[in-house]
């Protein structure tokens, strides 16, 4: 299209306009993060943007109270303990998927993939109407088990997708040489897959991290999460902490984000 | 490698996953259905009572409306980035990329409050048209349809911007290049070939953003007001505030059936592709 836009001065003005107007719809999609971090580091008496002076005393309030450090660390344990456990039944199940044809793979993978496109409210919803008759509502390890059913999706697709790479010759090879299954995949598959294991780790521990439907449903006053803390707080009342706490929650995935975009660059394979 | 040894690598490698996702996953989904039934003592009460409800028949609309508005905006905004990203030098494009890889990751609630501090009462929005107009304003723009609207749509415009992207950088160039050789104007190209070209990426797009708006929660609850609770947020009340459970599964139930029906283009457009 390029050529042609040099020539013609209306198509030119065209894009002019329609820069334009991209210009303005980032600008939207960027207000939150742009008005949120510089309010974090402002004073707690005032909530303003921008603010008049600069500090860490919202850290500060955020990271001396139980209120907010409870949630903090439920999240990290949540999601760690998620993050693991996902990774144990995913990365075996999306080997099973990539490599093998077997009956009911399509019904199979649907049902693990279904969280992807049923509301959280709906597994929500499920989730909390089963743990209460399971009698383990509230705990920690009920938000284990929702969690890891959300994440699940998302580490197969990445899993998958890192094993189609890989070349099926050396499993064989492996498996003639005497090595059995699953000596074949810690030693062959597993090793060749560490960037994926990482990508897929990471992303499953972000989502975890950032879940409040699912986690609204099934915490209790002792077990609530960060994202469950956060919501009742801006439903409640507008503390500035809350600001400290958005920006450390963009911090994360922006840390995510940045360490998925370099593992991608540094696999040759995914040039 | 023969089928017995193929099943069997299956099964040794699958089956861990299978089980959690029968035991974790479909029991509570069946449990839903089974709950919307009023358990145990089989009725349809909670069906009957809900399609009676003044209450339910008003969120159903709401959600309609809004899911359907929202959809809309959004793919408008996704577009204009798309047509945007399309037509830099891959250079240029990861790094406008990051312009909204950056908001798609944003946490909703991280959006939820600064939409409250930029569109409130004393919010910037309206400082800034005080400062402007000299006198106070004061413009309700959040806790309503206009709130919920505006944080919908900025959680849900990247996921537009994807696959638009991604059939307009499968548009041959060359295509352009016979329009605009026959004499067709921009405006005219863009009709008839950029478009009609880009359609699978629009139903792609639209299809799964008005499935995730269907069954938005945290945005209607945070920047919405009363009068635009959408299901989810019916779920949540019936749930906690009436603890009828059967009326919160059916409400679920028939949730889950709109979805179906959302996705329903997408898969048919998949299968087509394939």
């Amino acid at each position: 299209m390029s050529d042609r836009s040099i020539r013609d001065p209306q198509s030119r003005r065209l894009q002019a306009m329609g820069s334009l107007l991209a210009w303005a719809v980032y600008i939207f999609l960027l207000a939150p993060i742009v008005v949120v971090v510089p309010m974090a580091f402002g004073s707690p008496n005032e909530l303003s943007f921008p603010p008049s002076t600069y500090s860490l005393d919202l850290f500060r309030q955020f990271l001396s109270s139980p209120a907010w450090t409870g949630p903090l660390l439920q999240s990290a344990k949540v999601a760690s303990i998620s993050t693991v456990v996902v990774l144990l039944v995913g990365v075996p199940a999306a080997y099973g998927i990539a490599r093998f044809r077997f009956p009911g793979r399509g019904l199979i993978m649907g049902a693990m993939m279904s969280p992807l496109v049923i509301p959280s409210i709906v597994t929500a919803l499920g989730f909390y109407l089963y743990f209460s008759y399971l009698r383990i509502n509230g705990t920690t390890l009920a938000l284990v088990l929702g969690h890891v059913m959300h994440t699940l999706p998302y580490v197969l697709v990445m899993i998958v997708a890192g094993i189609q790479k890989l070349d099926r010759n050396l499993e064989f090879g492996a498996q003639l040489m005497g090595a059995g299954r699953f000596r074949m995949f810690r030693t062959v598959v597993l090793p060749q897959l560490v960037p994926s294991l990482i990508g897929a780790g990471l992303f499953a521990f972000l989502i975890s991290f950032d879940e409040v439907v699912i986690s609204w449903f099934l915490s209790g006053p002792t077990t609530a999460t960060l994202p469950v803390k956060m919501y009742s707080a801006i439903r409640w009342e507008i503390s500035p902490i809350i600001a400290a706490v958005s920006t450390l929650l963009t911090g994360i995935s922006l840390v995510v984000c940045l360490i998925m975009v370099a593992l991608k660059k540094s696999t040759p394979s995914a040039g | 490698m023969n089928r017995a040894a193929e099943l069997r690598g299956a099964v040794a490698f699958v089956t861990p996953a299978t089980l959690i996702t029968l035991s974790i996953l479909a029991a509570p989904l069946l449990y839903i259905f089974y709950t919307s039934f009023g358990g145990p003592d089989f009725s349809f009460r909670a069906y009957s009572d809900l399609l009676g409800s003044a209450l339910f028949r008003r969120t159903l609309s709401t959600t309609l409306i809004i899911a359907l508005s929202a959809s809309a905006l959004s793919l408008v905004l996704g577009y204009v980035i798309a047509l945007h990203l399309a037509r830099q030098t891959p250079r240029r494009r990861s790094l406008y990329m990051v312009l909204v890889l950056l908001p798609f990751w944003t946490s909703v609630l991280v959006k939820c409050y600064a939409f409250t501090v930029i569109l409130g009462r004393s919010g910037m929005v309206n400082e800034f048209l005080t400062w402007v107009s000299g006198s106070q304003v004061q413009l309700a723009l959040i806790l309503n349809r206009i709130g919920v609207l505006i944080g919908m749509t900025n959680y849900l415009t990247p996921f537009v911007v994807f696959p638009v992207l991604a059939s307009l950088m499968a548009i041959d160039d060359s295509v352009y290049r016979a329009a605009s050789v026959m004499g067709a104007k921009p405006v005219r190209i863009f009709r008839t070939v950029t478009l009609p070209l880009s359609l699978p990426g629009i139903i792609a797009g639209l299809s799964s953003v008005l499935v995730m708006a269907l069954g938005f929660f945290i945005v209607p609850a945070l920047l919405g007001g009363p009068r635009d609770a959408m299901l989810s947020n019916l779920v949540d009340f019936y749930t906690r505030e009436t603890l009828d459970w059967s009326m919160a599964a059916a409400v679920g139930v028939l949730l889950l059936g709109m979805v179906v029906l959302a996705i329903a283009p997408l898969s048919v457009l998949r299968r087509k592709q394939s």
